[in-house]
């Protein structure tokens, strides 16, 4: 199939929609508006649902229903929307239903810029909401990989019955690049599970909720803990670009991750062994990508991300062991990295390494 | 980055309209393409900037800090974005709206009165197509033939008198560029 020039976010919501969501539910917010915008005209041309809720809670909860029902269902948001839905992305994870959700990552705290920014990857890794539940939160770095994976992410989110995070900051949403689109996805049957799933009856009545009692409750959690444990074993997933022979790999993801490659590709032509390790799940993360690095090779690990404090810093310090030191290159607050800046910055912060 | 296009000026110019036509044309006619807008939160008045980067190999980020050539619509997009232009780039400017005096000399200035000429054609909303006329003629980036089917597709459901407006100030965009040359 042809490439077509297409912009971040309207590329996921097509893709979306090819890969069999019928029910959306969402609420505008800058830089992510695209996505519902897309999908109120697209949705309706293939039987599905496209809702403008009133809020954040009432999307994130319209996308509860639906879920329970079986429908393949999504919202989309940015980091201050993300907060508003916590409460109904703990009762998702606490229903067992699986969903699908996108924040397109803008400048915080607080209100903060409508300009790109990757400062929640603290929020979708670690704080989605109460009762200590985790979702594979997925990081694409190109639109071609956001595409690929919104494709994949229901079928992933109806494997565990959990909902599946996509998260790409506004630069991603925004650029437009070429992109081939998969084609549209048979819908499954709906799950036996679901609420309203009278084609076999009779059969008993079935409830989806996550207020269990509190035996099965922490019978659940058990099982849940054995899924996190099986997907950091399974489902963890990174690229390495440039890695084996590098003495210095930056650690990025997202848009970070390509300004990251482009500093790569100059500096390697001064002679700088320079390379990347990219998460694509964010969680679970990529510990492996870490441990096994050659550490009398490596000299130094480059933590590169749009968010100060770096948020990843933590979770590669505990990799890293004090193996080698951690540099870090930030920007935030809606003032992006860029190519030759960057390139510039992680020159300089090597040449200071080796002085 | 030597091959990054910077577009400048205000909301409401089709500053962004420029980026999306130009980096269609290079994707259609088999080159790699990206454009990244950005803007605040105006719609109308406030500035507007976009980034596009045409290569022949896949384009690794489309982060560009600096360009090659920044075309400026007005005094806004210049006074802005100056900065972003590279040493030895091109300045390529509306001289009609770009009234300020232009500092630098270790550019080359080609300054077009793209908003005179659009109103001369028919409307000043034809200033942008202008301005990737003489984008055209001076870089050869895109055909002129490349760039009218990218013009083409974009006002496929608008009257003949639009469609002839616009390939008519990509004619005389170029003309211009010509002659400044």
């Amino acid at each position: 199939m042809a490439k077509v020039l297409m912009k971040g976010n309207e590329a996921v919501a097509e893709a979306a929609v090819r890969g069999g969501c019928r029910f959306f539910a969402g609420y505008p917010i800058t830089p992510q508006s695209e996505i519902p915008e897309y999908l109120s005209g697209r949705l309706p041309e293939v039987g599905g649902v496209f809702v403008q809720g009133e809020s954040e809670v009432a999307s994130i909860n319209m996308v509860y229903g639906a879920a329970s029902s079986g429908v393949r269902a999504m919202t989309g948001s940015s980091g201050l929307g993300i907060s508003l839905k916590a409460e109904g992305m703990s009762y998702l994870a606490g229903s067992h239903l699986p969903a699908v959700i996108v924040s397109v990552t803008r400048g915080g705290p607080g209100l903060g810029s409508i300009q790109p920014a990757q400062q929640d990857y603290l929020q979708v890794t670690k704080a989605l909401g109460h009762g200590g539940f985790k979702y594979i939160v997925e990081a694409p770095h190109t639109v071609q990989e956001a595409v690929d994976l919104v494709y994949d992410a229901f079928e992933l989110a109806e494997r565990d019955r959990n909902p599946v995070f996509v998260v790409y900051d506004g630069c991603l949403g925004s650029v437009m690049e070429e992109v081939e689109l998969p084609p549209m996805k048979e819908l499954p049957e709906r799950p036996d599970w679901a609420v309203g799933n009278f084609t076999d009856a009779p059969r008993a009545r079935r409830m989806v909720s996550s207020i269990p009692g509190e035996v099965m409750l922490e019978k659940q959690n058990i099982a849940s803990e054995k899924m996190y444990q099986r997907w950091a074993e399974e489902d963890a997933r990174w690229e390495e670009f440039v890695v084996d022979d590098a003495e210095y790999v930056c650690f990025a993801y997202g848009m970070s991750a390509r300004v990251c490659k482009y500093a790569i590709n100059e500096l390697r032509k001064e002679g700088i062994k320079l390379g990347l390790i990219r998460p694509i799940t964010l969680y679970p993360f990529p510990k492996k990508a870490l441990d096994n690095l050659d550490y009398n090779r490596v000299k130094a690990i480059i933590d590169v991300e749009m968010a100060i404090p770096c948020q990843m810093e933590d979770d590669i310090a505990l990799q890293v062991m004090g193996r080698a030191p951690i540099l870090k290159y930030a920007h935030s607050g809606g003032v992006t990295l860029k190519n030759e800046e960057t390139t510039a910055a992680i020159r300089a912060l090597i040449g200071g390494l080796n002085k | 980055m030597k091959n990054a296009i910077i577009f400048t000026g205000s909301g409401g110019q089709g500053v962004m309209s420029m980026g999306i036509m130009l980096a269609q044309s290079a994707v259609e006619s088999g080159r790699h393409a990206v454009y990244l807008p950005s803007y605040g939160a105006e719609q109308r008045g406030g500035s507007a900037k976009c980034i596009v980067i045409i290569d022949k190999d896949e384009i690794v980020s489309p982060m560009a800090g600096s360009g090659g050539v920044l075309v400026a619509m007005n005094n806004m997009g210049y006074e802005k974005f100056i900065n972003e232009l590279e040493p030895g780039g091109v300045l390529l400017y509306d001289s009609t709206l770009l009234t300020m005096p232009i500092e630098r000399d270790d550019i080359t200035k080609i300054g077009i009165p793209a908003d005179a000429l659009a109103l001369e054609v028919g409307s000043s909303k034809v200033a942008n197509v202008i301005i990737i006329g003489a984008l055209i003629a001076l870089t050869g980036i895109v055909t002129q033939e490349e760039f009218q089917h990218s013009l083409d597709k974009k006002f496929a459901s608008k009257s003949d008198a639009v469609r002839a407006m616009n390939a008519e100030a990509l004619k005389r965009g170029m003309a211009a560029a010509s002659q400044s040359k």
